[in-house]
């Protein structure tokens, strides 16, 4: 190995000699500012770039959704196109789940798994940055589509004869967010260049490249996570005294890699159909587009629960803390977020109980779909018995964790009711559908995300954010959430249809739109306010100390902001709850010096994971394009595909590289304070 | 070599990272192939008949396989997974030059089935099965196509494996687990196809006329 003997310990990687990698390229472990965050390896920093990423997508979402209930406040509006409204409401659906949700829980997943597990960082630190650039990769196409439609409705394109020659002018997706065939694919003939009609412009051709993009990061994340989370296990920390939070990482992983190949499948088969002319959604050549439905939702119903329980995770980690009692039942709690991750795979056929799969299958699926109720109505019996009897502190994290129970709660009211097949048949593609769904992943989810925000914040930055601020912005985000998304119920009952760009005067749905439009803006401000107080504290903020919430988990025991090495010594655990117990109980926490005199071994920046994951910017626009009729534009795709390749190439040759960091000198952990880590209490 | 001990610490479970997420690669790769072998076959049940060719007539699978010539290839690719085991046991015991023999015999057998796959694409295309004017046309040149892919990269794996060993970099534990983990690749892609050679090829000609029904009498073949 050349990468054996080339430096001796250093304090701070400054003082590195500037190193060749095996390859002869000089290794860019020596940098600050710009390039050190986009050559990071840091699971840290790339913890906190999903997490910035994951906010800004969530205000382009917020934007959109704003946008959408300003077009429906009142009956026969005209404030966008029906073409835009479609475009609207697709991105924004798409931008939520994919650029926002994912993201942001990818972020608390990088940030916190290895610090709650004791490790020192995850298990392939250089494939971690490659899904961080990946996903930027993917976001960028899907939202880059905004700019082609921007510059065609400008007539910058008009002069251009493939632009002529175009049939359908979307440039933005606008088939809704799961794109169903036989709208997203083709029809009729191909002709002699492979191309048969389309229903849809290029936007569809957007959304499948970027959906692929988005797929590959997600999969090289959950690879590395499962990886992290099983094999790099600080000593004592057994599968069964994992934090509920690293559990919930584990089972969303492994939904990940098992579910996202379906879609992947899906997505290559309509990109064969509307780019090169095969038949597997062409109901013309006798394709059957109600297999995209449910190659779709076999990925997408797992998606349902990716989305959730990492923000079930979050709260099992927050209810505990300020109930001062350990979780309820942590076993049950861990084998119901497993078997809801098991079960999530046998009910997608619920979305589609209309499309005639018969009694059999509808009944069976309907059945299933409700016996997912039991172990989600196991978790909040749970939480409830987690916080009674406890000394419960009022903290921001806390109220919007207590909001997440409730409104989820009435989320899953409303998803039993749709599990009942014939009720279903009636709230099909209605706005109940909508109230129901966004009462499980705004009311749900997104409090869940943002009591984790609230609560890992001082953590993240070593700053407090502003409580007052924090309690009126949860206040008018479970206000308005509930202002927009109740009435929707009510209008979804009484026949007002989902993905229809206005309505008329004179069906009794104006008063309510109305309300919910009202309500939706005050949502807007509330989440806007939160963020902003997020995001003042990241570097404004007061300083807090170390463990400012008695927190029980194994990161609290660390200084904030987190060292780059983690743990100066590994930490050697003995219970559950392994920071509480060494505060307050019996089993502390030891701590084995296993660097020795060299200190910890980190690992090397590099820039290649943001170089192979550049290809798929080319990818990601060169087939659009090609879909266009751009000339030459299939060459956008070749390079891109070269570069990934390339980019991989490097990446093995330059080796893990690595460099031994000193560690502050750690004395034997002195009474009632751990090591390195001197606790506020 | 401090640091390269202290980067191949003790995992909880005992095996290696690369070893683990090779595994659940193959996991996530299952359901994959799992996905497009479905295709297939729901849409071999749901249109037994094949498909039309260019004039118009209806042309049955049977009649287009040569399934000599794939067995044959099947054949190779398995053999190609034996001389893989034996270049992973070579690398184990340290025989780099054992290693490259058995490496480049599992690359010239690869190429050779899929130098098989493109004569059979080729063949299939002249015959009248395109992309374009079946379903069945698309379902197989999709599916058969990205196990090709597959195997492809699993080639250029090895190969830059190959070129590699003469750097003098590959060796030790770490260079036995880098063609243990693409071993795992490889025997995985192996074991996809025989999936595939029975789904795709061998059910065509169960029973008097398929197991799909409406098929051509085999025996008339």
């Amino acid at each position: 190995m050349s990468h054996d003997s080339h430096h001796a310990p250093v304090a701070d990687k400054m003082e590195l000699a500037p190193e060749r990698s095996d390859l002869g390229l000089f290794r860019p472990d020596r940098t600050r500012g710009f390039c050190d965050w986009l050559t990071t390896v840091d699971h840290k920093k790339i913890g906190i770039m999903y997490g910035a990423f994951a906010m800004l997508f969530f205000l382009v979402g917020g934007v959109e959704a704003l946008a959408i209930r300003t077009q429906l406040a009142r009956p026969d509006n005209d404030f966008v196109t029906a073409r835009m409204y479609n475009q609207l409401f697709t991105m924004h659906g798409t931008t939520m789940i994919f650029l926002g949700v994912m993201p942001l829980s990818a972020a608390f997943f990088n940030f916190l798994v290895p610090l709650q597990i004791g490790a020192r960082d995850v298990a392939f630190p250089r494939l971690n940055a490659f899904s961080l650039w990946t996903f930027v990769a993917g976001a960028m196409v899907l939202n880059g589509s905004w700019l082609f439609e921007f510059a065609h409705l400008a007539g910058w394109f008009d002069n251009f004869a493939w632009h002529k020659a175009l049939v359908y002018t979307d440039f933005v997706p606008a088939n809704g967010w799961f794109s169903y065939a036989p709208l997203s694919g083709t029809f009729g003939q191909a002709n002699a260049a492979l191309q048969a009609p389309r229903f849809t412009g290029v936007g569809t051709d957007f959304w499948i490249i970027g959906i692929q993009i988005l797929g590959i990061a997600s999969l090289a994340a959950s690879f590395n996570f499962i990886c992290t989370i099983v094999n790099m296990r600080a000593k004592g920390m057994t599968m069964m005294r994992l934090p509920v939070f690293t559990w919930m990482a584990l089972v969303t992983s492994v939904l990940i890699i098992l579910a996202f190949p379906a879609i992947t499948v899906a997505l290559i088969e309509l990109m064969f159909d509307r780019q090169f002319g095969a038949n597997f959604f062409n109901p013309s050549a006798g394709g059957q587009p109600v297999l995209w439905q449910h190659l779709f939702w076999i990925f997408g119903h797992p998606e349902v629960y990716i989305l959730v329980l990492p923000a079930m995770g979050i709260v099992s980690e927050i209810l505990p803390t300020f109930s001062g009692k350990a979780l309820f039942g942590y076993p049950i709690v861990v084998f119901s977020g497993a078997v809801i991750g098991f079960l999530g795979f046998a009910v997608w056929s619920h979305h589609m109980f209309t499309t005639g799969l018969g009694p059999i299958p509808t009944a069976a699926f309907a059945l299933l779909t409700m016996a997912i109720a039991v172990p989600t109505g196991v978790k909040i019996f749970n939480w409830l018995g987690t916080i009674w009897g406890g000394r419960i502190r009022f903290t921001p994290p806390m109220v919007l964790a207590l909001g997440f129970i409730w409104m989820f709660m009435c989320g899953g009211f409303s998803g039993v009711m749709h599990s009942a097949a014939p009720a279903d048949s009636q709230q099909q593609d209605s706005y109940f559908v909508i109230a129901h769904f966004h009462y499980v992943l705004l009311g749900g989810v997104l409090l869940g995300l943002m009591a984790g925000l609230y609560f890992w914040f001082p953590k993240i930055f070593g700053r407090m954010p502003n409580a007052t601020l924090a309690y009126v912005a949860s206040g008018l985000v479970i206000l308005g959430f509930n202002l927009a998304f109740g009435p929707m119920h009510y209008l979804g009952l009484a026949g007002q249809p989902r993905r229809t760009h206005t309505y008329h005067a004179g069906n009794g749905w104006e008063d309510w739109n109305f309300v919910a439009t009202i309500g939706a803006f005050i949502l807007g401000i509330g989440v806007f306010m939160a963020f902003a107080n997020l995001v003042y504290t990241a570097f404004k903020g007061p300083k807090c100390s170390s463990d400012p919430w008695d927190g029980r988990t194994l990161e609290w025991s660390l200084p904030s902001p987190v060292p780059e090495y983690n743990f100066a010594q590994s930490p050697v655990v003995g219970a559950r709850d392994a920071f509480t117990e060494h505060k307050h109980g019996t089993k502390r926490i030891a701590y084995e010096a296993d660097g020795g005199e060299d200190g910890v071994h980190m690992p090397s920046q590099s820039w290649m994971p943001m170089l192979a994951a550049s290809g798929f910017l080319f990818v990601g626009f060169g087939m659009p394009m090609m879909a266009m009729g751009i000339p030459h534009a299939g060459w956008i795709v070749v390079s891109g595909v070269a570069v990934l390749f390339a980019g991989i190439w490097l990446w093995a040759l330059e080796g893990p590289g690595g460099y031994m960091l000193k560690t502050p000198a750690v004395s034997p952990t002195p009474a009632g304070a751990p090591a390195a880590a001197p606790s506020a209490h | 070599m401090s640091q390269d001990a202290a980067h191949h610490a003790p995992t909880s479970t005992g095996i290696d990272h690369k070893k683990l997420i090779m595994w659940l690669f193959l996991a996530s790769d299952c359901m994959f192939f799992g996905t497009l072998i479905s295709t297939h076959l729901l849409y071999r049940k749901l249109y037994p008949t094949g498909f039309t060719d260019a004039e118009g007539h209806q042309q049955f699978i049977q009649k287009l396989f040569n399934i000599e010539l794939t067995s044959f290839s099947t054949f190779i690719l398995l053999m190609s997974s034996f001389l893989m085991a034996l270049a992973v046991s070579a690398m184990h015991k340290g025989q780099l030059k054992s290693f490259r023999r058995n490496v480049v015999g599992v690359i010239f057998f690869g190429l050779i089935f899929l130098g098989c796959q493109v004569y059979e694409f080729t063949h299939f295309y002249h015959q009248g099965l395109t992309i374009q004017n079946s379903v069945l046309g698309s379902t197989f040149y999709v599916l058969t196509g990205t196990h090709g892919t597959h195997v492809a990269i699993g080639i250029l794996w090895l190969v830059l494996l190959y070129f590699y060993s003469f750097t003098g970099k590959l060796g030790g534990h770490v260079g036995a687990l880098d063609v243990e983990v693409a071993g795992l690749y490889w025997h995985f892609v192996d074991i996809v196809w025989i999936i595939i050679f029975t789904a795709v090829y061998l059910v065509e000609y169960l029973g008097p006329s398929g197991i799909w029904g409406n098929g051509l009498p085999v025996l008339a073949k």
